[in-house]
This record gives C-alpha cells, structure tokens and sequence, in this order.
C-alpha cells in the first residue's frame, strides 16, 4: 500500500516536471519565433534583397533556430530542435509569396528562392536530394549521354576509314572469347595505311631522294582508358584496351595524312607517334603523331 | 628481316621505301599478377615475372610489325623506335609497348 502511494507520488512529480519542460520549450520557441520575426522585420524594413527576393527569408530562420537553441540549452539543458526556424519558415514563405505577392509567377527565381528557403529549413534533407539525388541523376544522365555519343563515333569513324569484314578474324590471345568482342585486322588497317601515294617514313632523312620540306605536322587522338581497378575479365579488358588504342592511333596517323596533303605534300619525315596520360587522374589517353611534312619527287 | 634503329642500312641500296609499320601490345591489367609483382618488390626480389611479361610484350609489338613489313613485301625495316609507357592500372602496371619503323625494300 505504501509503495502503491510511493508510485502514484513519483509519476504526479514525473508529470509536473514534463509540464514544467513543456512550458519552458513552448517560452523557447516563443522567443526564438519573436527573435526570428524581428530578424525578418528588420530585413523588410531595410530592403535587404537581391533581385527582389529578401534575405530575411534566410537569416530569419536561422536566427530563430540559433535563439531558441541556446535558450532551450540554458534553461532545459538540452536542444529541442529549432521548432522556431520551422515555424518562420511557414511564415515568412506565406507572407512573402501568398500574402504580400499572390501574382508571384513560376520562373528561375521563384525557383531558386524556394530551395533557398527549404535548404534553410531542412539542411540535411535538401543537401541530400540536391548532391546524391540530383548529382547522381545528372552524373548518370551524361555518362549515357557520352556512352551513345561514343557509339555514333566509333560507327561514323569505322565507316570512314576500315572497310573490311569483320566476322572471320580471330584475335591474337586465343583464351578470350570472341562473342561480341570487336575485332581489328592489323594487317588490312597497314595495308589501306600505306596503300595511299604517301611516304610515312620514322627517319630524319630520305637517301637518294629529292624533297622539299613543308613544315612540322603534329595530330592528336584522345582515347578513353578503361577506369575499372578491378576487372572481372582482365584478359577482355586489355583486348578491348588495345583496340581502343590501336584505332586511336590509326585515326592519328589518318589524320596527319589529311593535314599534309591538304598542304600539298606526299609524305612525313621523322615521324614519331607518342602515348602520354592525360586528365585529372590520368583517366584518357593522348595519342600524338608528329614530324616534318614534306613534297618528294618521284 | 632486318631490324635497325639507324636511318640507313650500311652498304646496301634502298630500293623501295614500304611504307610504315607498327606493332603495339599491352601488360598488366590482371590485379592477380600486380599483387603478386608488388610482393615480390617488397621482399626484394627481382620481379622477374614482370620482365618476363614486357619481354613477351616487346616480342607480340616486334612481331606484329614483321608480319605487316612482310605484307608489304618488304625485307628490313628502318629507324626503327621500341617505347614502352605506363598506363596506370592497378597499381601503375599497366604497360604499353610499341613498335614502329620504316618498313623497306633493299638490294
């Protein structure tokens, strides 16, 4: 019986004391509100925008939450999560958009003002949906974007300059299964190379040769490295790697071809083709060929 | 087939200069054969897996450009140029190798 009454005195204590709490956090939101709304008077009254769009809509919140939590600290003892930048964020929006603007019409501003606001009010959640949600979309909407992009190239390129089959050939590493793995034809990409009246020659000089030289010649190609660290099927990867690099330099060397004869040559001297790294994290690769152009007779 | 790094070939008569030849291989994708590469850099050993791998790999890049310089009918090739360049990979091991000179015909 005793303890019976002993229970009943505790939770009428217990009870008291979450009134008392209660009414201390509702005097905190009270005051981080009033702080909020002088914040954002303040701002009204001074005309503190840019293009129209008053900064109250920002620093009110936030100096209503920072009042009542360092209130709700000093006299509760703990945070009880700045209700009063919730609260003024429903005002000054209703305010400023419904009541003080009802025309306000849907443009970037309008736009921009409202993340603004929320970012204000829900830090963590609106940071999430702009960085992970948005960011991811838009990282994944242009890496599909350049996938395609990258097709419509290869296709464009392998029509302009090899035009062979390419079902028979088998590629040089046995191991790796040719479904679906494009195939290149070393010796037929030579052959188109140097089948076209034009001398690639790697050294500085031509013997018992007449020629005039043009100038220095230079191209370049950009292959994309394969950015996997950990591949599920190193052999393919490197296959797929070397083509991608083969073909890079092929459209390289076409290229310098191009430029020279369009300047009235028929060959290169000291042809050197270079391979370097290039990127932020070394992600593609350079393919360079470079030497002097040169007009030779025959 | 002869293979030379000078621009000339001493005591014989170009005939015909071929055209150009390349040859180009690739090392190092397999993560397997990089771990076991770095501990053996660790322990101080020789990689000699590694050496084994770019001499194979400089072997493909020669033979490739042989068969092509074949194609052309063509019996040495000139200036000749081996390069070998890294292409980061696992753990930086991923190495090209390249092969490329000026195929020609000789007396």
């Amino acid at each position: 019986m005793v303890q019976q009454l002993n229970m009943n005195n505790m939770e009428f204590k217990n009870k008291k004391i979450n009134k008392k709490q209660i009414a201390q956090a509702i005097l905190c939101i009270a005051v981080g509100t009033a702080a909020g709304l002088i914040v954002y008077g303040i701002f009204l009254f001074f005309h503190i925008d840019i293009f129209g769009w008053n900064l109250g809509l920002i620093f009110a919140p936030l100096a209503a939450g920072y009042v009542e939590t360092i209130l709700a600290n000093k006299i509760i003892g703990e945070n009880i999560g700045a209700i009063s930048a919730f609260i003024l964020f429903i005002d000054t929006t209703f305010y400023s958009f419904i009541l003080k603007n009802p025309t306000l019409g849907w443009n970037i501003i309008t736009a921009g003002s409202i993340i603004v606001i929320l970012q204000a009010a829900f830090p963590t959640v609106i940071n999430y949906i702009l960085l992970v949600v948005i960011g991811g979309f838009l990282s994944n909407f242009f890496k599909t974007i350049k996938k395609y992009e990258m097709k419509i190239h290869h296709k464009i390129r392998n029509q302009q300059f090899f035009r062979w089959k390419t079902e028979d050939p088998k590629p040089e590493n046995d191991d790796i299964k040719t479904e679906s793995l494009p195939v290149y034809d070393e010796l037929e990409t030579n052959r188109l190379l140097n089948n076209s009246p034009f001398y690639f020659i790697t050294s500085p000089d031509m013997k018992d040769k007449q020629y005039t030289i043009i100038k220095l010649f230079h191209s370049e190609v950009i292959v994309e490295k394969n950015k996997k660290i950990i591949q599920a099927e190193p052999e393919k990867a490197e296959y797929l790697q070397l083509i991608r690099i083969k073909d890079g330099k092929d459209e390289c060397l076409f290229k310098l071809l191009n430029k020279i004869k369009n300047e009235g040559g028929n060959g290169i001297l000291d042809l050197s083709i270079n391979y370097s790294l290039i990127g932020f994290s070394g992600d593609n690769i350079q393919i360079t060929a470079m030497g002097i152009g040169v007009l030779i007779e025959d | 087939m002869i293979l030379t790094s000078s621009n000339t070939l001493e005591n014989k008569k170009i005939i015909d200069y071929k055209g150009l030849v390349t040859g180009e291989s690739l090392i190092g994708a397999n993560i397997y054969k990089d771990l076991f590469s770095g501990v053996r850099d660790v322990v101080g050993g020789r990689t000699s897996k590694y050496e084994e791998e770019i001499q194979k790999a400089r072997d493909i890049s020669l033979q490739s450009m042989i068969e092509k310089a074949e194609q052309l009918d063509a019996n040495a090739i000139i200036g000749l140029k081996i390069s070998y360049d890294n292409l980061g990979g696992t753990m930086g091991n991923t190495i090209l190798v390249t092969a490329y000179g000026t195929a020609i015909k000789y007396e």
